[in-house]
């Protein structure tokens, strides 16, 4: 038990302290609320304009419900993205730094070690959402929606569901960034992800894609497409990182380092 | 009753992308030992301490930790061992305190004794004035003097250090030898290094076994003239031997 407790303590400490971490917090806990307030008001003051038609297209309502449900969809990419790069970033860095030999010959098992990087990293996730939303209201409000309502507070929670699923979607990553020992080969795949996602979606397959199934329920689609996105679908997320966990720890079990 | 402290290889061989770099290499090293490993480079030194922490498994042969088998190594033996293999531990965004705290935790200790053991090994290696700087703005002696004190911070009685020297100041290979034979002396440490320089060796080590191409090809005697012309005598004899027809 205690030996669980100082791989997340010495996993914690070295996620508070990295830079990497912080610029991602930033991006998404601030610039992507506001970014989403700022399509708001383009949407809604000069609907002329070329960025005005499109932030107008993407708004699949009017109000803090139109706002929050941009933020939703953002969120669900952006997450990804960010929450991507970080889980590449903490898993492929002790391969790039070289850092993995200081792993071995410890009390605390390496798979111990691979297990305290993804709670630290999904703590941090789910808090991230969270201030993300708060961010927005704040933005909304700032921009002139006014006092958002308690039945806003449910788009809310749909907006921080499709940062959690991004999440949690994030995991398997560190499956490529481990096994290809390296940060970079996991960002590739990141991106390879999302291209995927896309095509998929294009062929209508999208629901049933456990990457593109948050950003349709979003609204990514339009309304209608969101409405096919059915709870088992969204659900996937789940079986996926899990799967992408186990994986993971178990790599790291059995990782050997045979070369410098 | 405690286990005594030993490291023990025996018969390791091992090949890494087909080509052999270890070739029935045994080794062992006793309690209040210093054995040191010297060879030229890509003789197998790294790879041969690989084995001996569970970071590669041997082809054939076994590796032994405190009597006990490398692959079967548990928290109560690991927690005994000391390491620096290559990259010490240093992460660049944690400070000299922070990183040196994190070895003693991940070593078994508590947070008190973890803090009171990082401030100690801190200053035994000369590292009290950048205790609170972050390791990526150290020097490279600096970060390895880190590295060194995250390595010995839980008072292990078995080391493993690969190349422990490489860009310390002659002030810190005085202080490490001194650190390495305390160790020795006051809990009668194993300790296997390996080292490309013969003299510093010399001053520190019990034993002096030489590696080359995977083979462990003799031995040299330490406080004895002119080790390094022993040294390449069996190098080059050793290579004569192989280029023999059989």
């Amino acid at each position: 038990m205690s030996i669980s407790v100082q791989a997340r303590e010495f996993e914690a400490l070295k996620f508070r302290r990295a830079p990497v971490v912080r610029t991602v917090s930033v991006l998404i806990g601030v610039a992507l609320p506001v970014l989403a307030a700022a399509f708001m008001v383009a949407a809604t003051s000069d609907g002329s304009s070329q960025i005005g038609l499109k932030a107008a297209a993407m708004l699949t309502s009017a109000g803090w419900a139109g706002y929050l449900a941009m933020v939703g969809m953002l969120l669900s990419v952006g997450a990804l993205m960010g929450i991507g790069f970080v889980v590449c970033w903490c898993f492929g860095r002790e391969f790039t730094e070289k850092t993995q030999a200081c792993l071995f010959a410890l009390p605390v098992s390496r798979r111990r070690l691979a297990y305290a990087k993804f709670t630290v990293i999904l703590l941090w996730a789910l808090l991230l959402c969270l201030v993300s939303i708060a961010v927005a209201f704040i933005a909304g409000a700032v921009s002139g929606l006014g006092v958002p309502g308690p039945e806003d507070l449910v788009a809310a929670g749909k907006a921080w569901c499709g940062g959690a699923m991004a999440a949690l979607l994030a995991c398997p990553l560190a499956i490529v960034a481990s096994i290809a020992r390296g940060y970079l080969p996991g960002v590739g795949a990141l991106v390879l992800l999302v291209v995927i996602t896309q095509v998929v979606t294009a062929f209508g397959a999208g629901a049933w894609f456990p990457y593109a199934a948050p950003g349709l329920w979003m609204g990514m689609g339009g309304a209608a497409a969101a409405e096919t996105v059915n709870p088992l679908q969204l659900f996937l997320c789940v079986p996926v990182s899990v799967l992408g966990i186990a994986v993971t720890g178990q790599w790291w079990k059995n990782m050997q380092i045979s070369a410098g | 009753m405690i286990t005594p402290a030993a490291i023990k290889a025996e018969r390791v061989s091992k090949a890494l992308g087909g080509l052999p770099v270890l070739d029935d290499v045994s080794l062992d090293v006793g309690p209040s030992e210093i054995h040191a490993l010297v060879g030229l480079n890509g003789a197998g030194k790294t790879t041969l301490m690989r084995i001996l922490l569970g970071m590669l498994k041997p082809d054939r042969g076994s590796a032994h930790l405190t009597g006990l088998p490398v692959s079967g190594a548990g928290a109560q033996v690991w927690s005994r061992v000391g390491q620096m293999l290559e990259t010490p531990f240093a992460y660049p965004e944690l400070t000299a305190r922070e990183n040196v705290y994190c070895s003693a935790r991940l070593h078994g200790m508590d947070r008190d004794a973890a803090g009171s053991a990082a401030g100690r090994a801190l200053s035994d290696l000369g590292l009290e004035q950048y205790a609170t700087r972050r390791s990526g703005t150290l020097s490279l002696g600096n970060r390895q003097r880190v590295g060194l004190a995250a390595a010995l911070v839980h008072g292990p009685d078995v080391l493993v250090l690969d190349e422990p020297t490489n860009a310390l100041d002659p002030r810190g290979v005085i202080v490490l030898r001194r650190l390495l034979q305390e160790a020795c002396r006051d809990r009668g440490a194993a300790i296997l290094v390996s080292s490309h320089h013969l003299d510093e060796v010399a001053r520190m080590a019990d034993r002096i076994s030489v590696l080359h191409r995977g083979r462990i090809i003799g031995t040299l005697q330490p406080g004895t003239v002119d080790l390094e012309r022993r040294f390449f005598d069996l190098v080059l004899q050793s290579d004569l031997q192989e280029q023999e027809p059989l």
